[in-house]
């Protein structure tokens, strides 16, 4: 057993992560105060002025977004310090205006949307201008260990603690204390009151995106002296960052600073027990991320309806969706195209209009829950990877043939999708979203990469074989047989065929009802719950099919195939192709990661990270201009070509039986700013 | 025979307290099918508040009964199924939908048992209903017209064309005259006598007087939260306390 000295040292250590979770959080608490935006970048904001202050420090070199400057010799700790802060703010500005603002009333929707795309710019973006390694970072509180209470605690960790609960109140006396910030709180209330008190609501965003991001940075830099920077882990660590922001109803600053430094003393616990013989080998991965979920999972049952949603001025509306249709022309085109086209390639080609049709398939699952259901998952990829684990599992170990387990794996990522469906009965918006990516996380890192639950190689997965037709997309140099193709499209067919049965169905029209007015959807009869759960029930059985094809396209699974970033990429795609329609989908899958445009603009030329800065860049740019994505612009541009061709004027086709008013009956409008 | 037995609505001691404050004190409320029925009182009685607990989205206590079967512990959308249908003082249609969509929500509202047919059931539009309570409420030709192009009036009129659609054995209509011109209320008010005759009862809240006073069978008035008032319209121009309360002047000033 540990003597009582080793907790206190270990919690005093977990002090260190704390401070950094303060800082986050703070960062958080500031800018949803001031905008009502909940901005999951704001991790990767703050990672990249510690990644200057980093750079600064190694050998010099002063590195922007673009270009950078070589410093004739590393400038001292202070001037680091405050050319890092400074990149921070200059961030921070810019987030505002390019960002945040023109988002700032648009349906939660297009607001998380937009901070995700940030997100995975930024994480891009760092990989390409400081690489995606690990890089250690020069000590900016020194070590020196001091006796607290007798025992010989470090004072490294302690110092960090005071500085950032610090920084945390000089927040509050600001919003407390100052004009602006009141102007800011009320602001948060009613954004005429804080016109009334002269101040302009924007500016006052800007103010706190700046400070927010300026304290993030300096919560960052502190944390990567004693972790190391690495462009992933810092992404993510908004997460369990969030979980201490709702745990302080998303208003108190004293909750963020006792909430914060408990998680990460909880966490350095944890660290501590988990290592006794006792524990169980399969819990020891991912503890850290798993407890973050619990907490969010506990705060939103416990409180659920009474954490506050800030009031703004809701005028705008989520992208129109039509109801589909099954046209035997298209459908014919379509599918016989898209054989034709496997057909006629071989190798990489082939293999990439492969990857883009199972690609569709996990945009459609979002098409599902987000373009007609309206709820915000993020926790996708995690449905399809439990299909495929399961499938890798129940393939190889017990032998089942193709078709079944198939099937099999996919109901088990229904009831996934069914259980993360329950906090959707309570919450929704931006807390979904916290709660569907914590989830996405806790399973990736406890499920997915848990050594004693899946062996580092990978889990291999057998072949496909149908009445002893061999269907695998591997035999000897061909790397991507035809079989595998046409098994991937008839699944893939049959899957759009369930969608679209469902979506112009009654039960397409009652998730539309949902997404659109959930009080008026019950008056009218609609089983509030009981649609949510089919909804995540078809998503995750979409997404799940996807999954045991990306297991049978590898050959193998591995816990890369299904990161929490591979997810959102996928999000950033599927909703620049339009969110809304099957047609986003197919739009998704062609420009997914691997797809077919990936794979031919990779033999062009070698694109590593860029690719990832220009989906994170698209997703935002088309959240704030065309929320209904690239296919909801063609559909527009058609149905105006449509129009012009009968001579009629606008929207005389379709509005013959259209009553007097408001005679502008165009549907595909998505027009979206107000 | 009990009351509870009865046909048509009944809801007893309806209780309703907003962080203490009474919104809805033991309101008792009978509407018998066929006949329209009037709630009326100034702004803030809570007239409101007892359409949100008797369809079941504040939580309330007292007793909801309708025809025969007990209601007040049931969801929202299964007090819907049971007959009980409301529309919504700001319309709240499904804006992003045509007018017959918003109707099919209501007349098929989906579920678990129709996922199977929308997979591999055959088609049909239900286009007959669809026109039918269009053709009830006066909007017979805004079928295909997106929901949000429609005025606020009209909006209203589809939601009570979506309150009749499915089984319907009351309606409870929120303010659905506000925002129509006087010539439409008075073709509303026509309408509503004929949706009444047909089967359903009807509750009626509104501020239009005349509409009120002039269609309904028999009168409720509230103030602070209570029942001060029960009768027919012409007992009701007649009370001292409702012209006390509600309507300040004698009614032969605002009717008519």
């Amino acid at each position: 057993m540990w003597r009582v000295t080793t907790f206190i040292q270990f919690a005093v250590l977990g002090l260190g992560l704390g401070a950094v979770y303060v800082g986050l959080a703070t960062g958080l608490l500031l800018v949803h105060r001031a905008t009502g935006i909940i901005n999951f970048a704001q991790g990767a904001m703050g990672m990249w002025g510690a990644y200057v202050f980093a750079q600064l420090q190694v050998d010099g070199t002063l590195v922007f977004p673009v270009g950078q400057l070589y410093l004739p010799e590393p400038p001292g700790v202070v001037l680091s310090l405050f050319i890092a802060l400074l990149m921070g703010l200059l961030l921070g500005i810019l987030a505002h205006y390019l960002v945040f603002r023109p988002v700032r009333h648009a349906p939660v929707l297009a607001q998380v949307v937009v901070s995700i795309g940030l997100m995975v710019a930024i994480q891009a973006l760092v990989v390409i201008r400081f690489g995606p390694n690990n890089i250690a970072v020069d000590e900016v509180v020194p070590r020196v260990d001091i006796a607290l209470v007798g025992v010989a605690v470090s004072g490294r960790e302690l110092v960090m603690a005071v500085l950032m609960v610090g920084l945390a109140a000089l927040v509050w006396v600001y919003l407390q204390f100052t004009r602006a910030g009141s102007a800011t709180r009320a602001a948060a209330e009613n954004e005429r009151g804080a016109a009334l008190m002269g101040f302009s609501p924007d500016r006052l965003a800007g103010f706190a995106i700046m400070l927010s991001t300026v304290i993030s940075t300096a919560a960052v830099i502190l944390g990567s002296s004693i972790t190391g920077l690495n462009p992933e882990n810092y992404t993510l660590i908004v997460v369990p960052a969030l979980a201490v922001l709702l745990l302080a109803r998303l208003e108190s600053i004293a909750l963020v600073c006792v909430g914060g430094l408990a998680l990460g003393v909880l966490q350095s616990e944890l660290n501590l027990v988990s290592t006794s013989e006792w524990w169980p080998t399969w819990a020891k991965s991912g503890l850290d991320q798993v407890v973050p979920f619990l907490i969010v999972m506990v705060i939103l049952f416990a409180f659920g309806k009474r954490l506050p949603s800030r009031g703004s001025l809701q005028t705008v509306r989520l992208p129109d969706v039509t109801l589909p249709r099954i046209r035997l022309l298209p459908a014919v085109l379509l599918i016989g195209g898209a054989a034709l086209a496997v057909s006629l390639t071989s190798g990489q080609i082939r293999f990439g209009i492969t990857s883009s049709m199972i690609m569709m398939l996990l945009a459609l699952s979002y098409v599902v829950i987000t373009g007609y259901l309206g709820q915000i998952s993020l926790a996708q990829l995690a449905f399809a990877g439990a299909a495929g684990f399961t499938l890798s599992k129940i393939a190889t170990a017990w032998g089942l043939p193709f078709p079944l387990a198939v099937l099999l794996s996919s109901v088990v990522a229904i009831l996934l999708g069914m259980l993360v469906a329950l906090p959707a009965f309570r919450i929704r918006g931006a807390q979904l979203a916290i709660t569907t990516m914590a989830a996405a996380l806790a399973i990736e890192r406890f499920v997915f990469g848990n050594y004693s639950l899946t062996p580092p190689e990978g889990n291999p997965i057998a072949e496909p074989m149908i009445g002893g037709v061999n269907f695998a997309v591997r035999e000897g140099r061909d790397l991507a047989r035809l079989e595998f193709s046409v098994l991937v499209l008839v699944v893939a067919a049959l899957a759009v065929l369930l969608f679209i049965r469902l979506a112009s169905g009654d039960t397409g029209r009652a998730f539309l009802a949902v997404r659109s007015n959930e009080r008026a959807a019950a008056s009218a009869g609609i089983n509030v719950r009981m649609t949510k759960l089919i909804g995540f029930g078809l998503s995750a059985f979409i997404a799940g099919l996807a999954g045991c094809l990306i297991g049978y396209s590898h050959g193998q699974l591995s816990a890369e195939s299904f990161e929490v970033f591979v997810g959102l990429q996928i999000l950033a795609v599927a909703y620049v192709g339009g969110i809304t329609s099957f047609g986003g989908a197919l739009v998704a899958g062609l420009i997914a990661p691997l797809g077919i445009l990936y794979v031919v603009l990779h033999q062009l030329f070698e694109m590593g990270n860029y690719y990832a800065l220009i989906t994170g860049i698209g997703l935002m740019i088309t959240a704030i201009l065309h929320p209904s994505g690239i296919a909801g612009e063609v559909h527009r541009a058609i149905a105006a070509l449509r129009r012009k061709q009968r001579g009629g004027p606008a929207g005389a086709g379709t509005a013959d039986a259209a009553a007097e008013p408001g005679d502008d009956p165009s549907r595909k409008d998505p027009s979206h700013a107000s | 025979m009990p009351v509870e037995a009865e046909a048509g609505l009944h809801a007893s001691d309806i209780t309703v307290s907003y962080g203490g404050v009474l919104a809805n004190d033991r309101v008792t409320l009978d509407v018998t099918p066929g006949q329209v029925v009037g709630l009326i009182g100034p702004n803030g009685a809570g007239k409101t508040t007892f359409v949100d607990a008797v369809t079941g989205f504040t939580a309330a206590e007292g007793q909801v009964w309708l025809a025969g079967t007990r209601l007040d512990e049931l969801a929202p959308h299964h007090r819907r199924a049971a007959g009980l249908s409301r529309t919504w003082q700001s319309g709240e249609l499904f804006s992003n939908l045509t007018v017959a969509e918003n109707i099919m929500v209501a007349a098929r509202p989906g579920g678990l048992r129709r996922v199977w047919h929308d997979i591999f059931g055959r088609r049909d539009r239900a286009s007959d209903l669809v026109a039918n309570v269009l053709r009830t409420v006066g909007l017979a030709d805004a079928e295909e017209t997106i929901a949000r192009d429609l005025t606020l009036g009209q909006q209203k009129l589809v939601g009570v064309a979506r309150a009749m659609a499915g089984r319907c054995g009351l309606l409870l209509l929120d303010e659905p005259a506000a925002g129509l011109d006087s010539a439409e209320s008075a073709a509303f008010a026509e309408r509503l006598r004929a949706i009444a005759a047909d089967g359903p009862g009807v509750l009626l809240i509104d501020h239009d007087m005349s509409l009120v006073l002039g269609v309904c069978d028999r009168v409720y008035v509230m103030e602070f939260g209570k029942v001060i008032f029960a009768g027919t319209p012409a007992q009701a121009r007649r009370d001292p306390a409702v012209v006390a309360a509600y309507l300040g002047v004698p009614m032969e000033a605002s009717h008519d």
